[in-house]
């Protein structure tokens, strides 16, 4: 079986006023077709770094030196031109962030938004088309009155109502794969809770993979059918999430797992040693189940 | 929309405070500087008794609150007195010269902003890359210089050196316009003579781009600096994630939320040239509000001077409330402020 992504001895480092700093040492990253894939790790450990360089968008930072292979779909997004790699934004994969009133534009409104990313899979799409596409993915994501939201500005929403929108919008052109680094962090816990289950069921719905980016292991338990544990820019375990959390191998990994957060976040334990003999053996999990 | 009508109302309300102020404070120092201005208008032959008809006429023996009470009689009327300087009403003056003021202003402010914001879209678009080295470098050089300078080195150099525009005035001799509007671009057209039309323009450019340079550096620096901050924002790094053209991006995605912070200052910008055309214009012999405004100053022609500080304080303001109505049309938060959090 082909996989969707693969990722292959990914390197990262970041030309500073102090020099070069590597942020990913080598990762390894494979999701298949459909599949919901989680990264956890603490922060700075290169969890969104690493999104970003799928999207192909890190790839056009100056002070970023990438290495490695990113195939997408058999193709690799690293040595891609940048325009043929954004035509694979927003069409072939998408992403959620964080704070979804935040990332939407403060004085467009959701409809308008909404129309500009339906347009990009056809950008003659007559605006009617996209209105009713966007009601209708509106409704997808438990929005009744759609026509309101999509005349409001993202300031007029409430938080859990700019998520959904966002959900929305992330899965509208029926991408392959679906970047979410963690969504919805901003949000209360419940609404957190309530939006990812809407995000699981559609995913589920239209088979899209996931790459789930998260500090919190009850989340990925839920969400993911696999998890890679990265520790300071190194995959440091990975496998089937029932596999992982019932016999976490890796120091971290048990670190990890003894300090699940309560509070979304931060509240990481820290791992006492950190050498090379620590960091180097990547514990893989068996796929059997 | 009420929620603007609102905004509309309050802006006129402390625009007349505004007004009333200006014309008090302007009203006492014009008439606190040396020299009687009965004298100085009669010339200095004038026989005591007529200086002193003259000065009664104008009220100028009474004290200064009841002076001010007259002005403000005459000005309910629509009567700002007698120039003594024209021996016209000085409302006719006004007439006569704001409207070649306001044609240059106003044509320096498009320049400004046709030129200053796309600049400042380029330099933020491809920042810490050449285009905007180039565009910072530019930008210095124009905000170095004010106006007039920059009036003296067009002059010199388009006018002078190489004769390729007008080194002097609006509109040449040869070419007879009925004044209508008082813009002379707009007259033109009016009449049908696209020759003078032509003309018009021509005599228009190098004193509207003198005028407009500094603004241009500003403006493109202001936006600039504003997009930015505006291009660190999570929803451009959603514009980017979702592969929308960096042009696109550029335009509306960082522009737009950046222009509501940058449009105070450019409305800023554009009022004060008002006071900048004044040293233009005398330049370029201008025949503005200028000319007759230096030359009222110094013959203390106290109704004149008033009309002169007076108007211009009304366009200041006018500039000042058209900012401030599109920065509520541009930010749908003042627009539905209405509805909730402001
Ligand atoms: N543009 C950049 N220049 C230099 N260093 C960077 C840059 N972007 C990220 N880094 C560094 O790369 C490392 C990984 O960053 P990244 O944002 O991927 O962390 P993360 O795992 O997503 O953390 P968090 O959970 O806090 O979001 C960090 O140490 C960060 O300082
Ligand atoms: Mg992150």
């Amino acid at each position: 079986m082909t996989s969707l992504l693969d990722i292959q001895n990914l390197k990262l480092n970041f030309k500073t006023v102090q020099g070069q700093v590597e942020v990913l040492h080598g990762i390894d990253i494979n999701i298949n077709a459909g599949e919901k894939v989680a990264l956890v790790g603490e922060s700075g450990s290169g969890k969104s770094v690493t999104a970003r360089i799928i999207l192909g968008l890190l790839q056009e930072l100056r002070q970023a030196r990438i290495s490695g292979e990113v195939y997408f779909d058999g193709r690799d997004i690293n040595t891609m031109k940048p325009k043929d790699c954004a035509k694979l934004r927003g069409t072939a994969m998408s992403m959620i962030f964080q704070d979804p009133t935040s990332s939407l534009n403060p004085v467009i409104t959701i409809g308008q938004q909404f129309t500009e990313v339906l347009r990009r899979r056809n950008n003659k799409l007559a605006q009617a088309i996209c209105d009713e596409q966007a009601t209708r993915m509106l409704n997808d994501v438990a929005i009744p009155d759609a026509q309101r939201v999509l005349n409001a500005y993202p300031f007029q929403l409430s938080g859990g109502m700019n998520q959904r929108v966002m959900i929305a919008m992330a899965l509208a052109n029926r991408p392959k794969l679906l970047l979410a680094d963690e969504p919805g962090t901003a949000l209360d816990v419940s609404v957190q809770a309530q939006t990812l289950t809407l995000m699981r069921e559609l995913v589920n719905d239209y088979q899209t993979a996931v790459l789930l980016i998260s500090h919190n292991l009850g989340v990925v338990r839920e969400f993911a059918d696999r998890v890679y544990v990265i520790y300071q820019g190194r995959i440091v375990e990975d496998g089937p999430t029932s596999a992982l959390f019932a016999n976490p191998k890796h120091a971290y990994t048990q670190a990890l797992m003894n300090a699940v957060p309560r509070i979304v976040g931060t509240g990481l334990a820290k791992v006492p040693e950190v050498s090379d003999a620590f960091l180097a053996p990547r514990i893989t999990h068996s796929d059997v189940t | 929309m009420s929620a603007v009508i609102r905004l509309l109302l309050r802006r006129l309300g402390i625009s007349v405070i505004v007004l009333i102020g200006v014309s008090m404070l302007i009203f006492a120092i014009a008439r606190v500087i040396p020299g009687d201005p009965a004298r100085i208008a009669l010339g200095p032959n004038a026989k005591a008794e007529q200086i002193a008809s003259l000065r009664a006429q104008m009220h100028l023996d009474e004290s200064l609150p009841v002076q001010y009470g007259h002005f403000l009689a005459d000005l309910s009327r629509g009567d700002l007195g007698i120039s003594l300087y024209t021996n016209r009403p000085v409302t006719k003056d006004i007439a006569q010269f704001l409207p070649a003021t306001l044609e240059l202003v106003f044509c320096a402010g498009i320049i400004m902003i046709m030129l200053g914001l796309p600049l400042g879209i380029l330099a933020a678009r491809y920042r810490g890359r050449w285009p905007d080295h180039l565009i910072r470098v530019l930008s210095l050089v124009t905000v170095s210089a004010p106006g007039f300078v920059w009036a003296v080195i067009l002059m010199l150099l388009f006018a002078f050196y190489l004769p390729l525009f007008p080194i002097a005035g609006r509109l040449n001799d040869s070419f007879d316009i009925a004044r209508v509007t008082g813009f002379l671009t707009i007259d033109t057209l009016l009449a049908g003579d696209f020759a003078a039309f032509t003309d018009a323009l021509h005599h228009l450019v190098l004193p509207a781009i003198a005028l407009s340079l500094s603004g241009i550096g500003q403006a493109a620096r202001l936006t600039r600096a504003n997009m930015v901050e505006t291009y660190n924002k999570p929803y451009i790094e959603m514009a980017q994630a979702y592969g929308f053209f960096p042009s696109r991006i550029a335009r509306i995605y960082a522009f737009k939320p950046s222009l509501i912070p940058s449009l105070t200052i450019i409305g800023l910008d554009f009022a004060a040239m008002l006071g900048n055309a004044f040293l233009v214009e005398a330049v370029f012999a201008w025949p503005g509000l200028s000319r007759y405004g230096v030359a009222v100053i110094l013959r203390k022609d106290l109704n004149a001077i008033m009309g002169t500080v007076l108007i211009i304080a009304i366009t200041f303001l006018i500039v000042n409330i058209i900012v401030d109505l599109l920065i509520a049309f541009l930010n749908p938060r003042i627009r539905h402020s209405a509805r909730g959090s402001a």
